[in-house]
Order: structure tokens, then C-alpha cells, then sequence
């Protein structure tokens, strides 16, 4: 090693001159950009259990930007490469990056800071998932000029207990989306006595606790509940926990990701082959990958919904539709995955927000944001999405079936249109109660909005026939 | 220890260390990036303190601890657990006590150093590869405890904790520089501590422990209780880590104390340095900067070929780095700031008198047939 003889002061004082070189440069790089432009941050998973909704989020929300603020895209084929000239009747938007979460809190909380503090976003769309939408929700409340519009998460929390005042969800919680299902299997299936295996988290708690809703609000009664934990790969001593066919009409299913063919694996290997009428999963069955693997195994089961309407042919429905294929095609983008049409609705909303404020953010652009929006999926009410007192989306909602295809595939059909469903199903959900775990919601028999009035939608056209 | 008697070296890095405090001391008012002082620094003060806690396990007990990340996590838990307070507009879960700040940051500080000392006592009659996996195992139970006990965290693990702080801190969401500030001090302390206490009786009997676990036996020091107690103060010091995280992030979940986060840690302390305390702090450092510059919205021209550095994979370059510096530097980045400094006369065998006498170079040797006292 060569003989370094360092005189201390200047060597100190090198250092010194280094280190104020580099904090300079270090805090240029956050040097203010034209004040009227409005920066936006796409939250989203680009790791673990959601990592392919990256794509899928960021083409949605682009859609509507170049729908609506003159977007283009930089690749049609991959929304991630970027989207370029978006404004806001003169006002320019500019996206100052997408979030690279992982589902888990820890990558949340620095992904969120990164994107709002480092890079200054105004407006963040996002996040994807249940929990890190708990983290974003606590950090609105710790920073009232920045405005936050959910992306896709559907845990019950960020809006019902914690509810800030600058965060926004245009679409329904984990529970909305399965509002009818329970209902459906009492008067359809003929399910009396069930039981439940559910993830054991903040999305799978929420998920459950609307197939329970709804089914003891029938009468239907929930025997037992059971709660592996998230990241499970043996099911087997849960599914033992679950009681044998013969005790139970029906199962409910909350188990996502790859959990789920895993637990309908020990469920075959204890119990023998599935029977769709046995069976009731939530959106897990039949989207995000399911349709390939579960969903063959299950046709002409029915399936919670994601307030999509998969093949719904009214007019709103097809025009979404257009539009998303107009401006994503190339990416083969479906316009009836949840990932997809909540970011557009997301980001159409954040448009007509600054289009009201005229640009202005922080709390104008809270004020300025829709209160209701003309969602591609939306029928009742002239066919809007309306937000709550807590700016949480009041929306229709759809159970599904799965049915085999022309093609040979199995995908879900929309079968049940639910309308204008709530987040506390018609007062019986309270802010202040506990929320969604493992003994939230308790089974009660009670009376839902849509009890009775769950019409039946044959080949995307509602008719007026009700389930009874 | 008058400044006469301090070496080259030593002169060099305290005149370093002090210019570097005072900047640090009057950051926020100078007026430089918020973010700067908000994310970076922060998390380099807290970090760093636990990473000094796995240094000084090592550097001075010879012992490789997969523990502290889950120590660390273990009093985020119990802070969180004690402090918030459900109810409208209140965190959603855990057990929701809601019992007095100081009293819940007390007990969550004393109970996880109280977890440490029953850990370590446990793991104190092993040495080498058997104390690494029996700390790498008290990591997995706090991953599976936290993450499976949803009373008391779950998979979302416990939110809003920032909002439950001490009357005598004070609301630090709307004064951001108090964290900041009881941050640095808090790293300080921790750093002023440790030097202290391997100058101690205690310390220098645990360095022999280190070194000479027999010899020291058969001289009647009580081996194992050193290295509980080594494990204990380790513990303390996590506990302080974790303490400032969930009030820096407001959140503790089982993702903060999983395999990644612990094997982080271990990196932080690994590029910084093992041998030297003052690793902890520039390999935190380092390893933050790396991962809140390099990510996929990151454009690095003159590097990154005109797009991103590696198409944005932290993982990829912090991997790279780390292989770098162990095959150029086993003792980190103060091993090569060391190096700098060494003459080609071996006359003390070139090794500033701060450091303790060298740590095993290798994995530390295990005798399986020779009880551990």
C-alpha cells in the first residue's frame, strides 16, 4: 500500500470541502421545479404477492391521464416506460415516479417517504395493498397538504376507522366486494351452515367479513372460522381445522395468492375431488392468475366480485372498456381486472379534481375532488359512484360465477348486480367499532339494503328477476 | 488521554468526528433538504445504533448476533403495543393500552433488554456457528410471533405509534427536528456508551472471554455471565433503535424484523466495518444512501449508462458492493480508511490504539470437544 502521510488539518479540511460538496449536490437534486406543476406519485407493488400489478396499476391510472390531460404514453405496450405531456386545462401534471412496494409495511413506509418527501410528489395514487394502505392512511393524517387517492387496497381500516380528511377511495373495501355473495349462497346453493378460511390479515380479515355480513344477514350461520397465517405453504393442518363436508353445506374462501391452489390442494388430497356447489372464493378463484389454475377446477361456482362487471355489455361499461384498449392495448391490459379500472378511477378522479381547483393542490384540490364519478362498471343512481362522509366510494357491486368460455377457458361472468353498496352495509358496520379481525363481524341476523333486491344478470344485461 | 498521546490516525478521525457533529448538530437550520434531515440522517442515527450494537457484540465478545433486528422489532412492538390508544381515529391494531408515553417507552426499552439477557443467557454456553443460529433462531420466532399473534401485531403490525409520544418530547410529527435531534443524541450517547464500557473491568474481561474463553474460565471469570450480559447491553441498545424507528415511522411490523431485514443489518455492520464501532454508523449510512438513491425512478447518468443503475435493483448493486469491499476490505470501509493510515515499519503492528486487539479474522474457533466452561 502506497505511504500516505496525511498533514491533519488539511486532510481535515479536504474532508470538510468534500462532504459540503457532496450535501450541496445531495440537496440540488431536490431543487424546486416550476411551481404550477402539479407532481403526482403511482404507488404500486413491483415485489412480492402483487409485484405483477406494477404494470396493470400504472396502465390504468395512465389511461385515464391520457383519456382526460392529453397524455402519451411513452409505450403502448409498457405502461411502466412512462407517460409524457400530461396537463390539466394548461396546468402540467408530471408523474415523479411509481412506487416499488412489496405488500409489506416497512417497504411501504420508505416508498411512500421516497416518493412524497424525496421527490415531492403533491398527490399520490396508490397503494395496491391492504396494509400499506393502513401505513398511508396514518401518514395522511401526519401531512394534511399532501392528498392521497387509494389505489386498489381494500382494507376496511384506511377509511372507516382512520378516515383523513385528504385521503380519498374511489372504489369499494375487501367487504363491499363481496357483498351478495353470502345471500346468494343461502337462497341459490341452499347454504345454511358454513365455515371460513381466511387469510390472516388486514385484507383477508376485510374480504371474510363481507361474505359473513351477508350471509347471516340471511340467516345462514358460520360454524367455524379459520385463520392461517399470511406466507403459509403447508395448508394441511388448516384444513383439518375446517369442518368435513358432511358437517357444513358450503365453504368460504379469503385465501389469496399463492395460498390459494395450496389450500385447495390439502383440501382435495384430505376431502377428495372440489364440488363448485361447495364452494364459494373470493375474487382469489377466478382473478389475478386464478383463472388458469383454480378456476377449472370450480366452474359454475360462484365468487366474490371486485366491482367489476366482467362481460357487462351496458353502454358506460363498454366505453371503459374502449378507452382502455384505445390508449393500453398493445399490453393486453383487462379492462375488468380490479388493478386496472381502480387506478383509472382513481386517476380520472384526481383530473377532474385539478381541473376544478384550477391546479391548485393541498387542501383546494381536497375540496375540488369529485364526490361522485361516472365509473366504467357504475349502473345505479344514473350510473355514479358516490363518496361517503369518510370520501368512501358507495358502489355497485357484482358477484361472479365462473363459466367455461367458447375458447375452452374458465373465467368469471358477472351473474349478480348489487346496487349501490356501502362500506358500513347499511349502518351495520360502525366506525366505531372494533375492526375486521378474527371475531369481527360477529354472525348476526339482520337486514342488509339489497336484501332481496340482488338481481340476476344474464349475458351482461341485468334483468329484473331478483335471487330468491 | 491528552491529545499529545493520540496517534496520527486518531488526531485525523477526531478532528473528522468533531467537524462532522457540529454539521450535523446545525443541519436542520442551515436549511438544507428536508428530506435530507428527515429520512437519510434519521435513519442513519437509528440504524447505526443498531448496527453498533451487532459491532460491539462481535468486535468485543467475539459473538455473531442475528438478534438484534428482532430485539430492535421487539420494542417497536412493545411501544406500540402500551402506547396507542384505540378508539376513533386511532390505530387499528394491537392491544391498545394506551398507557402513559414515558412509562410505555420505559418498559419497552427495560422488558427487550430484559429479553436480551434471557437470550442471551440461553445462548451464552455457545460459541461460534451454535451462538449464530441460536440468535438466527430468537430472529425467526419474532418474525413468526409477531406476524402470527395478531393480538399484539399480525401481518399489518401496529400503525400511528408516532402520535403517542412523551409530553417531553412533544408532538414530532409537527416538529420533525426534535426526532432529528433526539436521534443524534440518542447515537451519541449509544457511541459514548460503548467506548465506555469496554474500557470498564467488565469490558476487558469480556474481551479475554473473546478471546480466551478457557483461559479465562479457568481464572474464575464467569464466562457465560459475560456474555449474557454483553448480549443484555446489546439488547438495550436495539431496544433504543427500535424505539426510534417506530417513532420516526410510525409503524412496527413482521416485515421490519424478517430475514432480509435482519441479513440488512448485518450488511450495514459488514460494509462499515466490524471491527471498529464507527462502522456502524458509516455502513448505515452508506447502505441508506444506496437504497433510497438506487431504485427504478432513480437516473444515474454518468453510471448508469444513461438510464438506471442496474435497471434500478438495489438488491443487485448493494450485493455488489458488499462482495467488493469484503474481497478488497474484510474490515469494511474503516478497514480501508485504516489501511490509509498504516506505515510500512510495523512498530505497534500498525493498529490504532481504539480498535481491540484484533477480532478472529475468521469464524471464531469452535472446540466441540472441549466444553465451554
Amino acid at each position: 500500500m502506497k505511504k500516505y502521510k496525511l498533514r491533519s488539518w488539511k486532510s481535515a479540511a479536504v474532508v470538510a470541502v468534500a462532504v459540503t460538496a457532496f450535501a450541496v449536490w445531495a440537496t440540488s437534486s431536490l431543487a424546486a421545479s416550476h411551481a404550477a406543476t402539479v407532481k403526482v406519485a403511482i404507488m404500486t407493488d413491483c415485489k412480492g404477492a402483487f409485484g405483477f400489478g406494477y404494470e396493470l396499476d400504472i396502465g390504468g391510472a395512465q389511461a385515464a391521464f391520457a383519456q382526460y390531460a392529453h397524455g402519451k404514453p411513452t409505450n403502448k405496450a409498457k405502461p411502466s416506460a412512462g407517460m409524457t405531456n400530461i396537463s390539466v386545462n394548461g396546468t402540467p401534471v408530471q408523474i415523479v415516479g411509481y412506487g416499488c412496494g412489496n405488500d409489506t409495511v416497512p417497504v411501504a413506509v420508505t416508498e411512500t417517504k421516497r416518493l412524497m418527501e424525496k421527490l415531492g410528489a403533491d398527490v399520490m395514487v396508490g397503494p395496491l395493498s391492504g396494509d400499506e394502505a393502513v401505513y398511508v392512511a396514518n401518514y395522511a393524517k401526519a401531512h394534511p397538504t399532501k392528498t392521497f387517492i387509494i389505489g386498489t387496497a381494500g382494507s376496511e381500516d384506511p377509511t372507516m376507522q382512520i378516515h383523513p380528511a385528504n385521503l380519498f377511495r374511489y372504489h369499494g373495501d375487501g367487504a363491499q366486494w363481496n357483498a351478495g355473495v353470502g345471500e346468494i349462497a343461502y337462497k341459490k346453493l341452499g347454504w345454511k351452515k358454513a365455515a371460513i378460511i381466511v387469510d390472516d390479515y388486514s385484507f383477508g380479515w376485510t374480504s371474510a367479513a363481507g361474505m359473513i355480513l351477508d350471509f347471516c344477514a340471511v340467516g345462514g350461520n358460520i360454524t367455524k372460522r379459520v385463520f392461517p397465517p399470511l406466507n403459509t405453504t403447508d395448508y394441511a393442518p388448516w384444513v383439518r381445522q375446517l369442518p368435513p363436508p358432511t358437517q357444513v353445506d358450503g365453504y368460504f374462501s379469503a385465501i389469496g395468492g399463492t395460498g390459494t391452489s395450496a389450500m385447495l390442494k390439502a383440501y382435495e388430497q384430505q376431502y377428495g375431488k372440489l364440488d363448485p356447489n361447495k364452494w364459494i372464493g373470493n375474487l382469489f378463484f377466478g382473478f389475478l392468475g386464478a383463472d388458469k389454475t383454480i378456476a377449472p377446477k370450480f366452474v359454475g361456482a360462484y365468487i366474490g366480485g371486485t366491482g367489476t362487471g366482467p362481460g357487462l355489455k351496458t353502454a358506460q361499461a363498454k366505453a371503459y372498456e374502449a378507452v382502455i384498449k384505445k390508449w393500453y392495448g398493445p399490453a393486453k391490459l383487462n379492462p375488468a381486472d380490479l388493478f386496472v379500472a381502480n387506478y383509472y378511477n382513481a386517476a380520472w378522479a384526481l383530473v377532474q379534481g385539478l381541473a376544478k381547483s384550477g391546479g391548485a393542490v393541498g387542501t383546494a384540490l381536497q375540496a375540488a375532488l369529485p364526490t361522485k364519478l361516472k365509473e366504467g362498471y357504475a349502473v345505479s343512481r344514473g350510473g355514479y359512484a358516490y363518496l361517503d362522509s369518510r370520501r368512501q366510494a358507495i358502489q355497485d357491486q357484482y358477484q361472479l360465477q365462473l363459466v367455461k368460455n367458447a375458447d375452452g377457458s374458465v373465467g368469471p361472468q358477472t351473474v349478480a348486480y348489487v346496487p349501490a353498496v356501502d362500506q358500513s352495509f347499511g349502518g351495520l358496520v360502525k366506525p366505531t367499532d372494533k375492526p375486521y379481525g378474527r371475531t369481527v363481524p360477529s354472525c348476526k341476523k339482520v337486514v342488509t339494503p339489497w336484501q332481496g333486491k340482488i338481481k340476476v344478470v344474464k349475458n351482461g344485461v341485468i334483468t329484473s328477476q331478483v335471487y330468491k | 488521554m491528552s491529545p499529545a498521546t493520540w496517534t496520527h490516525q486518531q488526531r485525523v478521525e477526531r478532528t473528522i468526528a468533531a467537524i462532522t457533529l457540529v454539521v450535523l448538530i446545525i443541519w436542520p437550520a442551515a436549511g438544507f433538504s428536508s428530506y435530507w434531515t428527515h429520512q437519510i440522517l434519521i435513519e442513519t442515527f437509528l440504524f447505526g445504533i443498531a448496527a453498533a450494537s451487532l459491532i460491539f457484540l462481535y468486535a468485543y465478545g467475539g459473538m455473531v448476533s442475528l438478534a438484534q433486528t428482532a430485539l430492535f422489532g421487539i420494542a417497536g412492538v412493545i411501544l406500540g403495543n402500551l402506547a396507542t390508544a384505540s378508539g376513533a381515529g386511532g390505530t387499528s391494531k394491537g392491544l391498545h393500552l394506551g398507557w402513559d408515553p414515558t412509562l410505555s417507552l420505559v418498559l419497552a426499552i427495560v422488558g427487550t433488554t430484559v429479553i436480551g439477557l434471557i437470550g442471551g443467557a440461553v445462548a451464552s454456553r455457545n460459541t461460534g456457528i451454535y451462538f449464530l443460529m441460536i440468535t438466527l433462531t430468537y430472529s425467526v420466532i419474532a418474525v413468526y410471533t409477531l406476524g402470527q399473534v395478531t393480538k399484539i401485531s399480525g401481518f399489518s403490525g401496529i400503525g400511528g405509534i408516532n402520535n403517542y409520544t412523551p409530553g417531553w418530547i412533544g408532538n414530532i410529527l409537527a416538529h420533525p427536528n426534535r426526532l432529528y435531534y433526539i436521534a443524534l443524541g440518542t447515537a451519541v450517547v449509544a457511541y459514548v456508551l460503548i467506548r465506555y464500557i469496554v474500557r470498564t473491568p467488565f469490558g476487558v474481561s469480556l474481551q479475554g472471554v473473546r478471546d480466551e474463553p478457557i483461559r479465562m474460565g479457568s481464572l474464575g471469570y464467569a464466562v457465560p455471565l459475560h456474555r449474557t450480559l454483553a448480549f443484555g447491553f446489546a439488547a438495550f441498545l436495539a431496544a433504543l433503535a427500535g424505539v426510534l424507528y417506530v417513532w420516526w415511522s410510525g409503524q412496527i411490523a413482521p416485515g421490519n424484523v424478517d430475514l432480509p431485514e435482519t441479513i440488512s443489518l448485518l450488511i450495514m455492520a459488514v460494509i462499515g466495518g466490524l471491527s471498529r464501532i464507527e462502522g456502524a454508523w458509516i455502513g448505515a449510512f452508506a447502505f441508506i444512501l444506496m437504497d433510497n438513491y438506487i431504485s427504478t425512478s432513480t437516473h444515474i447518468p454518468l453510471i448508469g449508462f444513461g438510464g438506471t443503475l442496474f435497471g434500478g435493483s438495489f438488491n443487485t448493486v448493494i450485493g455488489i458492493i458488499f462482495l467488493v469491499i469484503i474481497v478488497i476490505s474484510p474490515n469494511g470501509l474503516m478497514g480501508l480508511w485504516g489501511r490509509l493510515f498504516e506505515t510500512r515499519r510495523q512498530t505497534t503492528g500498525g493498529e490504532s490504539p481504539d480498535a481491540p486487539a484484533a477480532p478472529p479474522a475468521g469464524p471464531p474457533k469452535v472446540s466441540p470437544d472441549r466444553p465451554t466452561t
